[in-house]
Parts: C-alpha cells; sequence; structure tokens
C-alpha cells in the first residue's frame, strides 16, 4: 500500500500520459495498470458509507413493500389468484439453485397475510410497516428501492449482495473493498474499511485485490477493538513507547547506513508509527463518554434491546467523522442470519426490527444534525426478500424475485419510492434492480468509476459493474 | 478526469479528414486490442487479416473491405453497423465514434501502413511454445552466473558486492528450511574456514526435514490446499484428512522425488500406483478441488488449476470461447474436461482407523469410465451440445504426437478396497468400541431414570433407545464376519460359499431388524414432539412398515448381503442417495489422467520444466524470470533472462527433475550471494537497470506468515519439530508450537496471527504478496507470541554485560554485529525502560528491560525481512 503511494506521488504529474498510454496499451499487462491514486475521478458527493446489512433475509412485506392484496386473498393458492402468471417457470429461470432439494428456498404456494401493519409516513407519505416506526419518521430522508433481485434463493446471496457475483462463481471483491482500493483512507490512524457484527462465511473482502482491503473486524469493545490493539502483556505504555521509539530508532539507523533506497524499510518505519497511534485513536473512537445522554438515548444505548447495535452505530459515526471510509455492519447471528424466518415470523421480526428501528433513526438524525449526512451515504440492505406464501404455517422462505433496500444521505434523493413488485411482491416489475445496481449508485455518488479500477488479469463482467439508479440520486 | 480530457483533445485534433493520420497512433492500437484477436496470426475469419495495413486492404474472403480513398466500404459498414448481428467486434463495447472518424479518415488518406510493416507473429512460435535449449556454458563458473554475466555486460551493468557471511547464512537457512540460523549455528559457520564451508551448510539444509516443510508449503500454496469446509457439518469443499496430501508433499521433497513423478503422483496415482497407500495420498491434489453442488465448477477449477500450476496457461480463458491471446481452443477445453470427467474422489479406510471421521485417505478414482463429455456452448453447462461428443486430448497447439489414453486395469484392492487385510479386524475392533460405549450409555440411561421421579411403569424413551441401539451395536461384530466370510468364499471360489452366504443373509437380515426397530423408536418418539405432525405420524407409519418387513425377511433370509464397506465416495451432489453412492467401483480407469500426467511431464513439453523452474527461481530470488509466473502465453514477452531459464529448464529434465539439484545449483551461484544495500552500486547501473532484470543486487524479501511464526518459535527454543499427521486447530495457538504449516487452513480457518501477514489465499495463490500494513506492526509488537519469544530469547542470552547482551540480541535475531551507533541507542532505551520501571526491583527491572530490547528486535524491519 505504501508502494503504491510512494510509486504514485511520482506519478501525478504525468497523469495525462498515462492514461494515453493505457488507452494504446491495454493489452500490454504492465504498461497499462496504473493503480487508482485515491483521487476520485469525479466530484463526489459523499465520502463514506455506513452499510447496514441485516443476514437472514428481511421480509419485504413486513417492511418496506406493503401488500394488501397478500392479506385479502390470504390462504389462497397463488395459482387461484389473479396472479399465477408470476410462477411461470420461465419467470423463475433467473435464479441459480445452490442447495438442491433443500428445504428451503422453495416456491411457497399459500398465500400468507401480512403480520403487520402499516402507516404513511413524512411528507413524501413512504409506507413503512409498524414495525419500523422511527426509521418511518425519517422517510424523508430515504430513497427507498421496493424493485431489487438476485439470483441465489440461498444465504450465499450474503456474498452476492457485497462482491455482484453468486455464490457458484468466482470470489471478487466486496464494494467496500473496490472503495477503499479506489478512494484510500481519510486518516491513516484508523482502519478504512471496517466490519462489526457477525460475517457471512467468506470473511475475506479484498480478494485479488490483497488482504490489505480485507474489511478489518472491529468490536465495540475499547479493551480490545482490533486484532492486536492492545498489548497482550503487562507493559506500560510508557514501556511501548521507549520500545516504539527504539524500533524507529534502529531502523532508521540502519536504513541510513546501508538501505537509503529501501521503500519497504521506509514504509515499515511509517507503519511503526501508524500502529502506535492506532492503539489510542481506535480505542477512543469507540468509547462514548463524550457523548452527550440525549445522543446516547437516540441510539437506543438506555435499552438493553437496542443498546448492542446502537453502540455499533454510535461508533461508525464516530469513525466516519475520522475520515473512515467504508464502515461495514451486519445485523443477525447464526450461519445463515437471525432475521431467516421460515417460522414464527411475526414474533421473529418484531423482535429483529425493534433491535435496529430506533438506533438506525438515531444514526439518520444525529449525522443530520452534525451536518454528515450531506456526506455520508447509509444503506439499509438484506440479501433477499421473503416468500408471499407461508412456509409452515407461520413463516415465509427465501425470495429472491423482489425485495426492498433503501438509502439516505449525501447525494440521495430522500422521500423517494422507487419501482414496485407486482401486487402481492413476487417479483420486481416496474424498474428492476439487480444487486449491483446498488454497487454502481454508491460507487458513482462516491466520484468513482468502477471501469478505471479493473485489475489486469481480472477482467470483470459487464454485470459486475451496474447501472446507477438515477432515480434516486439528487 | 484529466487524463481522459488530454486524450480527447488530443485525438480529435487529428480527426478532420485533412490531417494526416498516423496509423500507428490512432489505427493500429485500435485494429490490435479490438480485431487481432479474430483477424491476426492467431486466426482468420473469414479469410480476413488485419495486422498489417497490406492485410487490410487485400480483404478477405468476401472481397475487398476498404478502397483507399473512399471512406465507404465493408469495414465502416461493420464497425458502424447498428444491427447487433452485424456489428464488429461481435463481443464488447463498439468502437466508438471518435475511433470510427479516425479510421475513415485513415481510409480516405489512402489506408496506408509503414514500409515493411511486420505482421503479427505466428502464434506457434511463441517462444513458451519452442522446446527450450540448453546453450553450451565453456566456463567451469557456475552457469547461473556465467549467463546472467554476459546478459550483464552486454547492458553495461554491474553487480553489487557479496553479502557478508552472516546475512547470507540467514538468508540461506530461511530459505531452505524457513528457519533461522542459532547463535551457534552462526559461530560455527563463522569459524569454518574451510573452502566448502557454505556448501556443507547448503548440503546440511537439504537434508534437514524442515526443507520438506519450507517448501512444501511454496507448493501447497500452488497446488491451492486447502482443509475441508462447508455449512456446519455439511462438507462442500475438498475433503476430510486432506492433510496426508500435505505430508506426502513433504516427504517426496524430503526424498527428493523427481517433480515429474510428483505431477504423475497427483493427477493419476490411483493409475499408476493403484495399491500403494502412501502414493494414493498424492491424488489429493484431485481430491482438494471436490465441490458438493456443481461439478462443472468442479472441473473448471481443476483444469484452470492444473494448466495453470504445471503449464503457466490460462487454460480457463477458453472455456467460453477460443483464447483471445494463445491457440488454445474452446474445444481443447472441453478436451481437458474429458480427461477429467470420469473422476471423483473417495474416502478410504486405513489401517489401524475404521471411523471415516477419525481418519481416511481421500483420493481421487474414475467412478465413470463411461461419462461422456459434450461440448458446451458459449461455456454454458445448462447448453451443452450433444451433437458434439468431446474425446479427451491435450490442446493442439504442444501435442506432439497422436495422445491416446490406455485404460488401466486394477487390482482387486484397488476398486473393492473392503478385501484388504487390515480392514476386517479394524472395523470389529470399532464395532467392540461402539458396543461399549453403547453399553455405557444404556447405563447412564437407566440412572437417569431411576434419578428422575417419572412413571416407574413406562421405560424412559432415552433408556428404551440406548437398549435398541446396544441391541443393533451387538449384532454388528457377526454381521461383519459373516458378510466378510462370505465374500471370501466366493472370490476363493471355495465350496462352503452356499452355506457361508446363507448364513451372512440371516446375520443381514437380523441386523437390519434391529435397525429398523432402532429407528421405530425414534419415530415414535418425534411422534410426541415434532412440530410438522403430518410428517411425523406418516414417518411413523414408514418407519412400522419397515419393522414388519424386516421381520417378514427373517423368515426367507435369503442371500443377500451386504459386504464390508472400506470406502466411502463423496457426495455427488447434495441429493445423490445412498444407492448410487455405493455403487461398486469400476474394475478399470480410463487412464486418461496418466496420459495427460506423461504429456505435461514429457521431456517435449516445452512449458512443464519452464514453469517449474520459474517457480523455484521466484521463491530462491523473490523476484521471478517470467511474469507472471502462471501466463507464458503470448501476453507474456520473451523474458530477458530466456538463455537462462532455458538452460535451467533443461538441466533441471537432464537430472530427473530433481529439485535439490536446482536448489543446490541456484543458491550457491554468486548471483545469490549478492548484496540487497544498494549504496555501493554502480550509479549507471541502478539507472538502467531499476527493476533489477539484470539480478545485480538481491531484492529483499519479507517473511511468510509462517516463517515470521516459526522463526519466533525457533529463536525462542520453543518450536516442535515433530513431523505431519493430522492439522491443529489455529484457535489454540498459545500452547502448541508446532510449525505453522500444520494447522488448519481453510475458508474458515484461519490462524489469527498468520491471516495478518499476508497468509496464503487458498482460492490462488501463485504468489504471496508481501503488504506493509499497521496492522502487522501492532501484531508484532502486542501479541503474546511475541512476548513470549521475546522473554525466552533473553533468558538464552547469559552475557551479564551490558553491551556484550546488545551484541548477542543483535546476532541472535538479525545475525548481524551492531553498530557503535545502535549500540548506544539500545544502552539508552535500556536506561530509559529501567527508570520508568522505578517500583520494580532493581534486577528485575534490568532483566525486563533486556526483554523489552529483544522484543524491539523482533520487530526490527530487517527481522521480518530476508536480506
Amino acid at each position: 500500500m505504501m508502494h503504491r503511494r510512494n510509486f504514485l506521488s511520482g506519478m501525478n504529474t504525468t497523469l495525462a500520459g498515462v492514461a494515453l498510454n493505457s488507452l494504446l496499451q491495454q493489452d500490454e499487462l504492465s504498461a497499462a495498470h496504473a493503480a487508482p491514486s485515491g483521487i476520485p475521478h469525479f466530484r463526489p458527493r459523499a465520502k463514506s458509507v455506513i452499510w447496514l446489512f441485516m443476514r437472514g433475509g428481511v421480509s419485504h412485506l413486513e417492511s418496506f413493500d406493503s401488500k394488501p392484496m397478500v392479506t385479502r386473498h390470504a390462504g389462497k393458492s397463488i395459482d387461484e389468484t389473479a396472479w399465477k402468471g408470476v410462477q411461470n417457470p420461465e419467470r423463475l429461470k433467473k435464479v441459480r439453485v445452490v442447495v438442491v432439494n433443500d428445504a428451503n428456498g422453495q416456491q411457497r404456494n399459500k398465500l400468507y397475510p401480512l403480520q403487520v401493519g402499516f402507516k404513511k409516513y413524512g411528507q413524501c407519505g413512504m409506507e413503512v410497516s409498524d414495525w419500523f416506526p422511527h426509521v418511518g419518521a425519517c422517510a424523508d430522508e430515504i430513497a427507498l428501492v421496493r424493485s431489487m433481485w438476485t439470483t441465489d434463493d440461498n444465504h450465499g446471496a450474503q456474498i452476492q449482495f457485497h462482491s455482484g457475483r453468486h455464490m457458484l462463481d468466482e470470489r471478487v471483491p466486496t464494494l467496500g473493498a473496490w472503495v477503499n482500493y479506489g478512494l484510500g483512507s481519510l486518516n491513516d490512524n484508523l482502519p478504512q474499511f471496517i466490519n462489526m457484527g457477525p460475517r457471512y462465511f467468506d470473511v475475506r473482502d479484498g480478494h485479488y485485490l490483497g488482504p490489505a482491503y480485507d474489511a478489518v473486524p472491529l468490536k465495540v469493545d475499547p479493551t480490545n477493538p482490533l486484532p492486536y490493539a492492545q498489548s497482550e502483556s503487562n507493559r506500560s505504555r510508557e514501556e511501548q513507547r521507549i520500545e516504539f521509539d527504539l524500533i524507529h530508532r534502529l531502523n532508521t539507523l540502519r536504513g541510513e547506513a546501508k538501505y537509503q533506497d529501501d521503500a519497504a524499510l521506509q514504509a515499515r518505519i511509517k507503519t511503526y508509527a501508524l500502529a502506535f497511534r492506532m492503539q489510542t485513536a481506535v480505542p477512543e473512537v469507540i468509547q462514548f463518554a463524550d457523548e452527550t445522554a440525549t445522543t446516547q438515548q437516540m441510539y437506543g444505548l438506555d435499552n438493553p434491546q437496542t443498546k448492542p447495535f446502537g453502540m455499533q452505530l454510535l461508533a461508525a459515526r464516530r469513525f466516519v467523522e475520522r475520515g473512515t471510509r467504508f464502515i461495514q455492519i451486519m445485523h443477525g447471528e447464526g450461519a445463515a442470519g437471525a432475521w431467516d424466518s421460515h417460522t414464527n415470523l411475526k414474533a421473529n421480526h418484531s423482535k429483529l426490527a425493534a433491535q435496529v428501528d430506533k438506533p438506525i433513526s438515531g444514526l439518520l438524525k444525529d449525522l443530520k444534525h452534525r451536518g454528515l449526512l450531506d456526506e455520508t451515504i447509509v444503506l439499509f440492505a438484506t440479501e433477499f426478500g421473503r416468500t408471499p406464501g407461508s412456509q409452515r404455517g407461520n413463516g415465509r422462505d427465501h425470495h429472491p424475485y423482489g425485495f426492498s433496500i433503501w438509502m439516505a444521505g449525501g447525494g440521495i434523493r430522500g422521500g423517494t419510492v422507487h419501482g414496485a413488485t407486482d401486487e402481492i411482491g413476487f417479483h420486481a416489475e416496474e424498474h428492476p434492480h439487480y444487486v449491483t445496481d446498488v454497487h454502481a449508485t454508491l460507487v458513482k455518488l462516491m466520484g468513482l468509476d468502477a471501469r478505471r479500477l479493473e485489475v489486469p488479469g481480472h477482467k470483470r463482467m459487464e454485470i459486475d459493474f451496474g447501472e446507477p439508479i438515477q432515480e434516486i440520486i439528487a | 478526469m484529466c487524463g481522459a480530457i488530454a486524450v480527447g483533445l488530443l485525438l480529435s485534433s487529428v480527426a478532420n479528414a485533412a490531417d494526416p493520420v498516423d496509423y500507428e497512433l490512432d489505427v493500429r492500437p485500435v485494429l490490435k486490442k479490438r480485431c487481432y484477436a479474430c483477424h491476426g496470426a492467431l486466426k482468420q475469419e473469414a479469410g480476413l487479416r488485419l495486422d498489417t495495413a497490406t492485410f487490410v486492404r487485400q480483404g478477405g474472403e468476401s472481397g475487398t473491405i476498404v478502397t483507399p480513398g473512399d471512406p465507404a466500404g465493408l469495414l465502416i459498414d461493420r464497425v458502424s453497423s447498428r444491427e447487433e448481428e452485424e456489428r464488429m467486434p461481435p463481443e464488447g463495447e463498439p468502437l466508438t465514434d471518435q475511433q470510427i472518424r479516425l479510421l475513415k479518415a485513415w481510409i480516405e488518406q489512402g489506408a496506408s501502413g509503414p514500409q515493411g510493416e511486420q505482421a503479427e507473429e505466428d502464434p506457434r512460435h511463441h517462444w513458451a511454445f519452442q522446446p527450450p535449449v540448453k546453450e553450451k556454458v565453456s566456463s567451469s563458473a557456475n552457469p547461473v552466473d556465467v549467463l546472467l554475466e554476459a546478459s550483464r555486460k552486454q547492458h553495461g551493468i554491474q553487480t553489487v558486492s557479496s553479502v557478508d557471511k552472516r546475512l547470507l547464512l540467514r538468508r540461506v537457512y530461511l530459505d531452505l528450511i524457513g528457519l533461522p540460523p542459532t547463535r551457534d549455528e552462526l559461530h560455527d559457520f563463522l569459524s569454518d574456514q574451510s573452502a566448502d564451508a557454505y556448501e556443507s551448510v547448503v548440503e546440511r539444509l537439504l537434508e534437514s526435514p524442515q526443507y520438506g516443510e519450507r517448501w512444501g508449503r511454496h507448493w501447497m500454496d500452488i497446488w491451492r490446499y486447502t482443509d475441508w469446509y462447508g455449512l456446519g457439518p455439511q462438507l462442500r469443499n475438498s475433503q476430510k484428512h486432506i492433510w496426508h496430501w500435505r505430508d506426502w508433499i513433504i516427504e517426496s521433497l524430503n526424498e527428493d522425488k523427481g517433480y515429474d513423478r510428483m505431477v504423475q503422483e497427483m493427477l493419476a496415482a490411483d493409475e499408476i500406483a493403484p495399491t500403494v497407500p502412501d502414493t494414493l495420498r498424492a491424488s489429493g491434489f484431485l481430491a482438494r478441488n471436490y465441490y458438493l453442488f456443481n461439478r462443472t465448477t468442479w472441473l473448471d477449477n481443476t483444469i484452470e488449476h492444473t494448466c495453470k500450476a504445471f503449464l503457466g496457461l490460462t487454460m480457463n480463458c477458453c472455456k467460453c470461447h477460443d483464447h483471445k491471446y494463445d491457440p488454445l481452443s474452446q474445444e481443447d477445453y472441453y478436451r481437458l474436461r474429458a480427461v477429467f470427467e470420469p473422476h471423483q474422489v473417495r474416502l478410504d479406510q486405513v489401517a489401524g482407523q475404521a471411523d471415516l471421521e477419525k481418519d481416511g485417505l481421500p483420493r481421487a478414482f474414475d467412478a465413470h469410465p463411461g461419462a461422456i463429455t459434450y461440448f458446451h456452448l458459449r461455456g454454458n453447462a445448462k447448453n451443452p451440445d450433444k451433437s458434439r461428443e468431446i474425446q479427451p486430448g491435450v490442446p493442439e497447439i504442444i501435442a506432439w504426437e497422436e495422445w491416446s489414453a490406455t485404460p488401466v486395469d486394477l487390482p482387486l484392492e484397488s476398486y473393492r478396497p473392503e478385501v484388504r487385510s487390515f480392514v476386517l479386524e479394524d472395523q470389529l475392533r470399532l464395532a467392540e468400541e461402539r458396543i461399549t460405549q453403547a453399553e455405557l450409555q444404556v447405563e447412564a440411561a437407566r440412572q437417569e431414570s431411576s434419578d428422575s421421579s417419572g412413571s416407574p411403569d413406562a421405560t424412559p424413551f432415552a433408556l428404551l433407545l440406548a437398549e435398541k441401539k446396544l441391541a443393533t451395536a451387538r449384532l454388528r461384530p457377526d454381521t461383519l464376519r459373516a458378510a466378510h466370510a462370505a465374500d471370501l468364499a466366493e472370490r476363493e471360489q471355495s465350496p462352503d460359499q452356499d452355506v457361508l452366504q446363507r448364513r451372512a443373509a440371516k446375520t443381514a437380515r437380523r441386523f437390519e431388524l434391529a435397525e429398523a426397530e432402532e429407528a421405530l423408536v425414534l419415530a415414535e418418539q418425534s411422534l410426541s414432539t415434532a412440530a410438522d405432525t403430518e410428517r411425523a405420524k406418516k414417518k411413523f407409519q414408514a418407519a412400522q412398515e419397515k419393522v414388519a418387513s424386516a421381520g417378514q425377511a427373517m423368515k426367507t433370509p435369503g442371500v443377500g448381503y451386504t459386504r464390508l464397506r472400506a470406502s466411502l465416495k463423496a457426495l455427488e451432489g447434495p441429493a445423490e442417495t445412498d444407492e448410487s453412492r455405493y455403487q461398486p467401483y469400476p474394475a478399470v480407469s480410463t487412464g486418461r489422467r496418466t496420459a495427460l500426467a506423461r504429456w505435461i511431464t514429457s521431456r517435449k513439453n516445452p512449458l512443464t520444466a519452464r514453469v517449474a523452474v520459474n517457480h523455484i527461481w521466484l521463491r530462491h530470488f523473490g523476484q521471478a524470470l517470467v511474469d507472471p509466473v502462471i501466463d507464458f502465453g503470448r501476453r507474456t514477452k520473451t523474458p530477458l533472462q530466456q538463455k537462462l531459464l532455458d538452460w535451467l529448464a533443461v538441466d533441471f529434465m537432464e537430472h530427473g527433475w530433481r529439485m535439490k539439484h536446482l536448489h543446490r545449483l541456484l543458491v550457491t551461484s554468486q548471483t545469490y550471494c549478492l548484496e540487497t544495500s544498494t549504496m555501493e552500486a554502480d550509479s549507471n547501473s541502478v539507472e538502467r537497470d531499476p527493476d533489477n532484470d539484470h539480478y545485480w543486487r538481491r531484492r529483499p524479501i519479507r517473511m511468510e506468515s509462517q516463517v515470521v511464526r516459526d522463526s519466533l518459535l525457533h529463536l525462542a527454543g520453543l518450536l516442535d519439530l515433530t513431523l505431519g499427521g493430522p492439522t491443529i486447530d489455529p484457535q489454540i495457538e498459545s500452547t502448541d508450537y508446532r510449525r505453522s504449516l500444520y494447522f488448519t487452513c481453510s475458508r474458515d480457518d484461519k490462524h489469527k496471527f498468520l491471516s495478518i501477514f499476508d497468509d496464503v489465499d487458498i482460492l490462488r495463490c501463485y504468489r504471496r504478496q508481501e503488504s506493509i500494513l499497521p496492522q502487522q506492526a501492532l501484531a508484532l509488537a502486542n501479541s503474546q507470541l511475541g512476548y513470549n519469544a521475546a522473554r525466552q530469547i533473553a533468558s538464552r542470552i547469559h552475557s551479564t554485560e551490558r553491551d556484550q547482551f546488545i551484541a548477542a540480541v543483535f546476532e541472535t535475531v538479525l545475525c548481524v554485529d551492531p553498530t557503535e551507533e545502535e549500540i548506544e541507542a539500545c544502552r539508552q532505551a535500556l536506561a530509559e525502560t529501567r527508570s520508568s520501571l522505578k517500583k520494580i526491583e532493581a534486577g528485575e527491572a534490568e532483566r525486563r528491560a533486556r526483554e523489552n530490547l529483544v522484543h524491539a528486535l523482533l520487530n526490527h524491519n530487517d527481522f521480518i525481512t530476508i536480506r
């Protein structure tokens, strides 16, 4: 990483020359690839992303996509209704099954009534379910997309939402890795790409971009927030300072005496300085003593139910304030993710929504209050929706054909509802968007041209890039 | 952005028809990038080539495509067509308006190119497709030096001086065995005045078992070693006990088995050594690619990485269409698929452990010799062209003779592993162990039921089940014995075979009844607890019927019985049933993989030895002769040091593909012994060859993750050098001091410390990354591992005198003598630390200050760097 910076500092002056060169010789690997400079390709609308991901599959029907027809025709088989065409095999074709004959990921035919009511919120009149009243209250900040689709009917769709690729395809970098690769950091004392909460089973983000672009796992625990952030011995701070000074001195001496042009040595010296500062900087970010009681309450820190997620969101705001680019927060424990409500959807979703609803609204309000919402994008997403039909009498199955996500913040047109599923919430019908359209939107708002980040030897497919969702961009 | 604008301006400035168009600058690059793949030296679709201006004017089968002076014409029509079917190029974005304008202007201006314009080279003449030639080296010096020196001389480049003996020793130790020398070893070397002191160190290291571990880890990277992973208990990738393959790699390297033989065994051990378990371990190479969900993904990985690892070919590029750069066709891809199509993987029982969960040998075998390979239209497995059956074979471009596979008749032991002598005995022992366990469970259940104050009449469910299980377990040994006897009699055509068969059948029926009764108890229980009562009811009824029919079968046991099973085929997809899983294995193997392996390792193959030598060179020198190491195709230009590469490749083959010979040759070269410092370097060389393409200096190498941890433990005297065996849980890092390559390593199992230092990427790792991150500083500076090592190292240095201690630490950790300034810096740090520890007793404070000093040196750049 340091290499790249050094390499580039000599490069900026001849950027035009490099671009021309690469245009002419793109088949010649070595000549063509200029690693990104960290300078956006065009004017950014946002500097940071807070990526909230609900693991397991949030029911769009009980969160952001009200479908009264499902309730009206509850108990009927889909084939007995006016929408029997939705299960036409042609229309189900794009899903690629991973787990053959799995008990889950099946079509559920008997319509299951909505388990919660909806209300209209804000000037825009966005309909949001009664399990998300606080988020609803922020409707005028939110651009809701009700027409997402994906192609994995199992939880590999989590990988797909982050990387754009189906689980059976090659593993490629996730969006957070791309953003960091393209933009680098605004604060070298802090990790640039953070993950909080339980990961899905592929824990790598960087893949071919390299481990430097993997998210750094962080816990909101000031005593042990990052791997090895605190000394595993009883050394005092002072002893450690003396030691770091000595390391610096010895590296410098040897460098001066023998290895003046060794870029790696210079980089190593710098990383020790950073590491020493990071040890203080990171715990400082995740302790909330200087946050007012009101702020803490906004995030729900006063309530054991909302506290864990609220602490992660408050930490996220503090990281954003200090320049971290991408904060990925995963909600929902378990291998598949807690939102995976094959049974007891009502009990499950109402409980989980209560854990996240207030903290999310707190985050949006707090960001806005501090003038940070203009430069931060908050995304609320999940891997897929849930079937309009019932599973085991009181649950819903995985549903990749249509689901909802929303965004708020820098460059986002608040109070927008974009796209729609059909009347039973089955297919994304109006303005359907594949998951990489979300990536394209974020990347554009961050000022990057994803095509210019491509790495030789790792050709990206057209679908990897997606199309920005213009209608939700302010 | 400014770059793109600049380019736009530049191009538009010549876009007026009146301005002369520069063919070299504005036309050729576009044709090269977008058209040559199909209309160049590689292919001439429609009889058309576009790789010189003359060819463009010549046209193809449909006549001329340009008329000089006239911007209309077929070329412009096709590139600017609005019909997608019509438009060229057929793939990717259409040409831009700007590019089309330039093309038009060029045609209008005469469509001319430079005098004597060279057409693209015939792809078959690409350097890497020609057999390597060993140039005669007249000098008696090391050929590595002779050949490099010739190239240096030609370019006016001078080497730096040799590194001092101390750093050389550290370098060669870390390079060959992955561990630094101890102080004693350093002193021995420094005091050895004999002429071959260095050579004898090299010999000793190559003979050390740690050599196999160090280089085994390199090859595990390249061959994509991973332990199994999946979701929960469901195995989805690789195989259990795949560490047997890792042990085979280490042992093969230590015994200096030829690389050719290693490749053959990895691809086809089941055909060339079907009854030798030690050799069969090699086919872990294939078993590693196992993927539960998708056979095409599995075979794609096998093809891609077999070709990348052994041949340096990016065969994966021609899965969906012919290769864009190399003379490899989509048909070639499916030829290779046909080679692998019949194979599957299975787990064989190993001597001493009948429980396949605890141990077993994962290995490849041809399960479907008759499997047909179809050409997949556009590489889509859902769209096979049933009219195009593809025969196994190798890429035509490097096939030097008719390729043919000879089917192999397998010995009985191979396709019926249960006939091996140890199987019955081991299974009986396991059966006895299970009886004991079942007895204990009955005992425990009984205890529980008498403790609890339940109703005294009904036997509690747990006890009932335990008793049934015990009953089944008790029948197991007899069932095994009877089945074994009957099978043996049948094989030996013994006169008793009928009697024995009937006896086996009777035992089998009794066992089946017991199993059915056990299942019934379970079904009965879930009847009262299951959420889905409908389903539970059905299951219960089915279980009842099964008991009834098993009871019936007891009356007419017949002659059928289940043979012993000493092998378990991996599931071919999550839906595979037991019935197909337990099919007998075929007695014949297709021989296809053997034929492929022989072709790969033939002396006539121009790629294999070069690719292997390049991998080995990369790891000794920190830079490759051919880069990228996985692509020797046309995108990779003739390497600057081709003579050297070829000399080494031929020499490697001439010496039986033995790696130790090659290691010895490389590490005893002058070039290997050069200094990494460039402070004294000839300024001309620095300027002319900053990338060190002439190897005029030594490139410093960052230790790989495993070397970092192993070195810390080794210097601390803690490293446990036990070789091989099952993997170790990476969560117990603080208490297990085995070498790092023995930790379980998969997508889900990562060692926290190792993962911070660019640990292996199990999906592709042809070259480790060398990132420099603050998290690495934190790991070295804060981990228990580092402090622990520092404490041990400090306690092992017995000098009480301060400066001596400082010198000893430098020598131990970095293998160098400290300078006066360095000593002074250390003295100051020691003093400062002591004064910060005023509350502690003076002796103790000194001890602690010294530990901190050692710890600082473990964090020194030149600890983690191989100079």
